[in-house]
């Protein structure tokens, strides 16, 4: 096997990304079935958005969008904050850190399960839209990138958080908690954006949750608040700043 | 080139300093044990010889890649054992091999023919569908071992490799280690096990407070401290004062009680053996065996570190 340096970028590249593949492996076998994963990413948003939709009156089907949209934002962030904790108490997360591959990997990898994970369950509420109450999709592709993106912006973001250094999953997720559930109100998931008073609207605008609701109602509907390319532009920003974070965040907390 | 290069490695938690400004290096090929009591700056060592955590001051490598700014390449060369068995209880023992070889960038063909290869040579091969959360301890142990080894490392930290297991899982842990240094494989060693250490290190460095106190061979360690000798005695029955009654013969320093024998610290053998026939003869005792010990390794550990002996071992004076 030649070693490290005598490979080609590109060969190192290929190494990383088979790393960052091998943690996702990894965390779907182990923590997909988990009962509190379980709860966090299925039941927690279908009841949060059950406890705001019922007895609204508006057709169902019309309600797709945002149960879409919390459940990306709820199943993607639950992965990470659950298994990072438990690897660190029982000391399997110094595997990773002392591994062959760069913090960018390692960040990586760990999103990537909460990700795919997150759109798998978010294929639910699409399911349910087409085949229950015939939701018609206007932009098949506009919902696919937003998916896309929106499932990977909170994938990053729970493993930014399941960066604070405890063994305790309930410390992450409470902390994580105290953003994700302010995110839904403030993100024109359950009340319109334009109907928030000056402030809310301002407040919306540093959500990610803002952009990847706005264009999965755009891939709905054809109408949003802001054009398909902002919403890109921003969650993709948004991915960026919480890698970064996390890179640096997991890199200082282990000094 | 050295296996290992540490140059004036400095690490401080706040007020405490963890290393202060230590150096050693370890050759190609070498068992290297790295020996100290609980709090003296081992972990903190191998969190640094492994990139996992970073140097206050001073510098690192491994095999000639600076551990902080070359850390893959360093990494790659490494197989890391550590004290936890740290497997993952969800996966089966052959998921385990092939994930930590996947973190190595081990190709397909590669992982599987070696994790076939370390399974069966630590017994655990008829196990490999079987997840973790069901193995021993000894057998945990064993596959942590096997997934250090999946990467073929030229280097091999291992952490308490035997700490508390069975005899079967510390044989086959130990015979396999003698196979890794006949194959030229470097061995960096921490054990509180200091037989252990004296039996398998080429060298030992003897670490407390964060200061390397002493680092040699470890029959060239016994020769610093020639003053701690000792006399080994076991009579033909045994009385609840006898261990009183020993250390207070004249010559004798301190006086242990190790299963049916007794352990009597000297600084002259000779008289003290002439003492201890006396007793015997006037207590209508028979003297079962009796040898001369000179010092050993964890006298050497004793006398460096400041720790004191108890009734079942060593403890810390603070």
């Amino acid at each position: 096997m030649p070693s490290i340096e005598q490979r080609g970028w590109a060969e190192r590249l290929s190494c990383e990304i088979s790393a960052a593949w091998a943690i996702a492996k990894k965390d779907m076998r182990i923590y997909y079935l988990k009962p509190n994963i379980i709860v966090s990413g299925i039941f927690f948003p279908l009841f949060m958005f059950l406890a705001f939709a019922l007895g609204k009156n508006t057709p169902p089907g019309t309600l797709i969008p945002g149960l879409i949209s919390i459940t990306l934002l709820f199943s993607a962030s639950s992965i990470e904050p659950v298994s990072i904790p438990i690897e660190r108490r029982v000391k399997t997360f110094e595997r990773l850190l002392a591994a062959p591959i760069s913090l960018n990997s390692l960040v990586s990898g760990e999103s990537l399960s909460g990700f795919l994970y997150s759109l798998g369950i978010a294929c639910m509420p699409l399911a349910v839209g087409i085949f229950i109450f015939s939701t018609p999709i206007v932009h098949v592709p506009a919902l696919v990138i937003s998916m896309i993106l929106t499932a990977f912006c909170f994938a990053t973001l729970g493993t930014l958080f399941a960066a604070y250094p405890t063994e305790n999953v309930g410390e992450v997720i409470s902390i994580l908690n105290t953003v994700r559930l302010p995110l839904i109100f403030i993100s024109g998931v359950f009340i319109p954006i334009s109907a928030m008073p000056q402030i809310g609207q301002s407040i919306a605008l540093i959500s990610p949750l803002t952009y990847g609701n706005d264009m999965i109602e755009y891939a709905y509907t054809g109408k949003s608040l802001f054009s398909p390319l902002l919403d890109i532009a921003a969650l993709i920003i948004f991915i960026l700043i919480f890698q970064i974070t996390a890179n640096y965040l997991y890199k200082k907390f282990n000094e | 080139m050295q296996a290992i290069e540490v140059s004036h490695l400095t690490k401080k938690f706040g007020s405490l300093t963890a290393l202060n400004n230590i150096s050693f290096s370890v050759g190609e090929g070498e068992t290297f044990g790295f020996l100290g009591p609980n709090g003296a700056g081992k972990t903190t060592t191998i969190r640094i010889l492994t990139g996992v955590s970073r140097p206050g001051s001073g510098t690192a490598s491994i095999f000639g890649h600076d551990i902080e700014h070359d850390k893959i390449a360093a990494r790659q060369s490494m197989g890391i054992v550590s004290e936890n068995s740290n497997v993952y209880d969800d996966l089966t023992a052959w998921q385990n091999m092939m994930f930590s070889a996947e973190l190595y960038h081990v190709g397909r063909k590669e992982r599987e023919e070696k994790a076939t290869e370390l399974l069966k040579k630590f017994e655990l091969y008829d196990r490999r569908d079987d997840k973790a959360h069901g193995f021993s301890k000894g057998m945990k142990r064993r596959l942590t071992l096997a997934m250090g080894l999946v990467n073929s490392p030229r280097l091999l930290f291992l952490d308490e490799p035997t700490s508390g297991l069975d005899v079967q899982s510390n044989l086959i842990i130990r015979d396999v280690v003698s196979e890794l240094v006949l194959e030229g494989v470097t061995v960096f060693l921490t054990t509180h096990n200091i037989e252990e250490a004296n039996v398998m290190c080429d060298r030992v460095a003897i670490i407390n407070k964060g200061n390397i106190v002493a680092i040699d061979a470890p029959e060239a360690l016994k020769k610093t401290i020639q003053s701690v000798q000792s006399i080994e005695v076991s009579f033909d029955h045994n009385s609840a004062n006898q261990l009183d009654e020993l250390s207070h013969l004249p010559m004798v320093n301190e006086a242990q009680k190790a299963g049916d024998k007794f352990k009597l610290y000297t600084e002259d053998p000779s008289e003290l053996i002439d003492a201890v026939v006396d007793y015997a003869q006037m207590n209508k005792l028979k003297i079962v065996s009796i040898a001369t010990l000179g010092p050993s390794l964890e006298d050497v550990f004793i006398r460096l570190t400041g720790l004191q002996r108890g009734g079942e071992g060593i403890h810390a004076i603070d």
